[in-house]
């Protein structure tokens, strides 16, 4: 499977691609952006099974991203990995179509919870 | 109306431990410290703006702010690229559940970063400061609320 992750930040990227190693999700394709808009490209080059998003980014944010992806007519599934995990931040990424949102900081075990119903079928 | 609650010291100690642990390793623990005039090699700041408005901000040595990336990127060179992007990305996060203990709606700012110390609003007006070592190195946490006066919106 191919898995994008987006965020501005090199440094959660590294993390991230390093938890899904941790979580037990080592073998993916793995395809990187540093913004909504690169993300928003790259689902559309790549085709990834699933988008890895943070939220807070320049030139796109997270929930754009996701508004975007959608009437694009995409249901590539996604989910956010943000330093904001409020109620209101997760009615608001529930109510834009995302699967889940792990909130920073995360463990493995958070990874493998949100993750296996999308990769492990 | 603007609120001014601010988050407690406890659990701002809480989300810093958390950040630390997380992605640090917990073999090194976070330990308070007496407040001590850093020597401020890198620092971060966030803003939150909305019903709560204020400001979040680290200050490090620059040995540590290198370590800090060392240990994040799990690299053991560093260029000062990635330490600006590790400490922004610690007070991103260190920023962004402050907001979430914080009354709502409201927007978590990009970090901006800083060789040397990051310049306060001068309305700001500093509400908890968690002192802190790391591997023998001093740290400090800043949480200040910005005054609704001098924004124009209050």
């Amino acid at each position: 499977m191919k898995i994008l992750v987006a965020d501005d930040s090199r440094v959660m990227r590294q993390i991230v691609i390093r938890t899904l190693r941790q979580a037990g999700y080592a073998g993916h394709d793995i395809v990187e952006a540093e913004n909504g808009r690169e993300a928003l490209e790259k689902v559309h080059s790549e085709a990834p099974d699933l988008v890895l998003s943070d939220w807070n980014m320049p030139e796109m944010n997270g929930i754009d991203l996701l508004a975007a992806l959608r009437s694009s007519g995409s249901s590539v599934p996604f989910g956010f990995v943000t330093s904001e995990g409020s109620a209101d931040m997760r009615a608001r990424a529930s109510a834009g179509g995302a699967l889940f949102l792990i909130a920073k900081p995360f463990t493995p075990e958070a990874f493998d919870e949100a993750l296996a119903p999308v990769l492990r079928g | 109306m603007t609120i001014t609650a601010e988050p407690s010291y406890d659990d701002v100690q809480m989300v810093v431990e958390e950040v630390w642990s997380s992605f640090l390793g917990a073999e090194e623990p976070l330990l308070p410290a007496a407040p001590a005039e850093l020597s401020v090699g890198w620092s971060a700041a966030v803003t939150v703006s909305g019903e709560w408005h204020g400001m979040v901000s680290v200050e490090l040595p620059t040995g540590l702010a290198e370590e800090v990336t060392r240990r994040m990127l799990a690299v053991d060179e560093t260029f000062d690229e990635d330490v600006a992007d590790a400490v922004g990305e610690l007070v991103n996060m260190i920023g962004g559940n402050v907001k979430s203990l914080m009354p709502g709606p409201s927007v978590l700012s990009l970090p901006v970063v800083a060789a040397g110390r990051v310049a306060r609003p001068s309305d700001a007006v500093e509400v908890c400061r968690l002192d802190a070592s790391w591997a023998g190195n001093p740290l400090q946490v800043s949480v200040q609320v910005l005054n609704a006066k001098n924004r124009g919106d209050a």
